[in-house]
């Protein structure tokens, strides 16, 4: 009996042999390939969130930040639910590490789907200074306009300290407002809430993080 | 069917518009209808189904005569299961944006009726060469279908093919033509059905002819 | 109260708002093919319902337990015979696919066997489907679903047991309207003058077409209803007002803005 269920088997067991060692190099060869394509989502957005505003205030033109990526440290808080981005600009100089802002990553509902984002904060995360939709799902042509620049530019500038508004018509300068996606005015509010309640979150633990940096 | 079945090229000309896959057999309509959204992730697509296809149908006929009976459709599917993870990883690791897009369909090759049913029709019972013509012919078969469902939903919802933009341009005025809905799940389903009913319509008009010629 | 809020969304999500057949394009093989009557339709719906609930349930179990990355059961197995520091970083997340498909398949046939013996009026009614729907993407794909929220997502925010249960009961019942809805339509277009070519799967799809628009119009309802449940949304955003200076700015307190006119001149 042992025999027969062997006899009829083998074919299967030594199959099932083949291709588990198959995919055992499968995952050698390439899973720290596929490890740094989903870092790299997140990290190669970082240098343009943050560079607008700091690098022309550091060396008065626009910068090349180069070594943005490598020189970024992640720095968990909120009790290690969350990570910010620490963002740093290795200059010319080895030594000089330049702190050029924070990125933080915001989670929530939209319309269809969840919406991810990521959010850079200056310095003292006073001001945004980018915001770019790193996952989304929205109607196609209306609601997934929030990946254009011309919506994720609105936030450039905008104060932190205050929850930004949403509105359907153009907002008045300075008034901490941008102006919703005609016929998405759901998922643009989304964006909205998505963005204050990170960047308040992170606001919230930032003077805990400065004490543990000093 | 007979030992000796179809020869290799009739097996391969046979996929491609006789027995297409999707329009003929319609088989396989989970990816046609999911990821047609734009060309790019249509061929994407298609071209992990025709890897998976090809390994399988392989590895299939070399153990043709090894096989039990009852055990037959566990050795497809575990082949099968194997090559989709392969297929998968490779495009995490080398394609990781199409990955994203296409996400749970890559994983749903392994339920994907048309590579079951070649390594039951064909593959368990032909040679090496008779059973890759006949993956390449279904799977090209599979790639045209898949691409022209692709054609038609790209061109009327995003106005680009092959995302070169050809009748609009995204954030101008001319995206006021944009059908929205080609590009949401009802859009697909009523392409796929009007596709569908156009081939069968062609294929009746050559029978009618056909018919008038014999007369 | 959260927990039930969330049990609640994830139900009306999947049965109504991201239907699995509609929205998902899962399980389109049956839709097709069993549409015909609306018994038989039924039939199958009821028998996908019962088979999904039991898949998504073992696929729980067997990610949680044995195939995420560092999951106790693994680890335990491979601490027996290698270093702990190396068990512990065991990830059989690359053997899910082979898993899945082989638990679908067995559940299927342990179905099937368990119907025969106790059920037989049951097995009578769901015999001819049950074989049917390892095939079945729907089921596939509701495993990959339990899969995305227990692997994929920050550990305060991945699925227990019961939510993952709610996604493949609920995908089920979803799969039962969207069959039997489109069955009920198709018994009456047989009585319709449909153009010869598109007679058969060609009407189908046009028609599951117009039912999905039908459907898009659940697209938000799971967001209203969030509102609802956490209260408006305005004392959401009065709250974050309070919350954000008294919180913020007393303990550390910015010294001057210096790059305020910059980001100014961007912003016009």
């Amino acid at each position: 009996m042992k025999n027969s269920s062997l006899g009829q088997a083998w074919l299967v067991l030594l199959l099932s042999l083949a291709f588990g060692a198959a995919l055992a190099g499968v995952q050698v060869g390439w899973g720290p390939i596929i490890e740094q394509n989903k870092r790299n989502k997140t990290y190669d957005q970082i240098p343009r969130l943050v560079h607008d505003v700091e690098a022309v205030d550091l060396t008065g033109k626009p910068a090349k930040l180069s070594g943005v990526k490598e020189a970024t440290e992640e720095v968990p808080y909120d009790d290690g639910k969350s990570v910010a981005f620490k963002v740093f600009w290795q200059g010319k100089d080895p030594a000089g590490k330049v702190h050029l802002g924070w990125v933080i990553k915001g989670k929530g509902n939209g319309y269809a789907d969840v919406i991810e984002v990521l959010i850079g904060l200056d310095r003292k995360a006073e001001r945004i200074t980018g915001m770019t939709v790193l996952f989304n799902n929205e109607t196609p042509g209306l609601g997934n306009k929030i990946t254009t620049e011309k919506f994720q530019g609105q936030f450039r500038g905008l104060d932190a300290a205050k929850p930004v508004g949403c509105e359907k018509s153009a907002p008045a300068p300075g008034a901490n407002r941008i102006q919703a996606i005609s016929g998405a005015t759901i998922s643009s509010e989304s964006v909205c809430n998505i963005v204050n309640q990170a960047v308040a979150g992170f606001r919230a633990q930032l003077p805990a993080l400065n004490k543990k940096d000093h | 069917m007979a030992k000796d079945g179809p020869t290799p090229l009739e097996r391969f000309l046979r996929g491609i518009i006789p027995e297409n896959p999707v329009f003929r057999q319609v088989l396989g309509t989970c990816p046609t209808l999911a990821i047609t959204g734009t060309v790019r992730q249509a061929i994407t697509m298609s071209a992990a189904v025709m890897f998976v296809l090809i390994c399988a149908n392989l590895i299939t006929s070399m153990i043709r005569n090894l096989l039990k009976p009852h055990l037959r459709i566990l050795v497809f599917t575990l082949t099968i299961a194997a090559f989709v993870t392969i297929a998968d990883k490779f495009l995490a690791a080398f394609v990781p944006d199409m990955s994203e897009k296409l996400g749970p369909y890559i994983p749903l090759i392994v339920v994907n009726c048309i590579i079951i049913c070649r390594c039951e029709v064909c593959a368990s019972k032909q040679g090496l060469a008779a059973s890759a013509a006949d993956a390449v012919g279904q799977g090209l078969g599979n790639t045209l279908a898949l691409v022209a469902m692709a054609t038609v939903r790209e061109l009327l919802g995003s106005g680009s093919w092959f995302d070169i933009p050809l009748f609009w341009k995204e954030g101008t005025a001319g995206e006021q033509f944009r059908w929205s809905i080609m590009n949401q799940p009802p859009g697909a389903f009523i392409t796929f059905g009007l596709l569908l009913g156009a081939v069968v319509w062609i294929d009746q008009l050559h029978q009618k002819r056909a018919a008038a010629a014999k007369r | 109260m959260e927990y039930l809020s969330q049990i609640v969304l994830i139900a009306i999500g999947a049965a109504l708002i991201n239907n699995f057949v509609l929205h998902y394009f899962v399980g389109i093989c049956p839709f097709i093919g069993v549409s015909r009557r609306v018994d038989m339709a039924f039939g199958m719906g009821a028998a996908v319902t019962f088979v999904i609930s039991i898949a998504a349930m073992l696929s729980w179990v067997l990610t949680y337990y044995v195939l995420q990355p560092g999951a106790p059961l693994a680890k335990w197995i491979a601490g027996l015979f290698l270093p702990a520091e190396i068990a512990a970083q065991v990830d059989l997340s690359v053997l899910t696919y082979i898993v899945y498909i082989f638990v679908i398949a067995s559940s299927v046939q342990f179905v099937e066997m368990y119907l025969r013996k106790f059920l037989p009026a049951l097995y009578k009614s769901f015999g001819v489907f049950l074989p049917l729907i390892t095939t079945n993407c729907a089921i596939l794909f509701a495993c990959l679903y339990v899969m995305k929220m227990v692997v994929g997502v920050e550990p305060a925010e991945q699925w227990g047991l019961v939510p993952s249960l709610t996604l493949a009961f609920f995908a089920g019942i979803g799969f039962t309207l969207a069959i039997v809805i489109m069955a009920g339509i198709r018994e009456e277009l047989d009585h319709c003058d449909v153009p010869a070519p598109l007679r058969g799967p060609g009407i189908t799809l046009i028609v599951s077409g117009i039912l999905a628009l039908a459907f898009l119009a659940f697209t938000g309802m799971d967001r209203k209803l969030e509102k609802m449940f956490k209260g408006d949304a305005p004392a959401v955003t009065a709250a974050q007002d309070a919350q954000v200076p008294t919180s913020a700015s007393p303990v550390w307190k910015p010294p001057a803005q210096t790059d305020s006119p910059d980001t100014d001149t961007q912003r016009q």
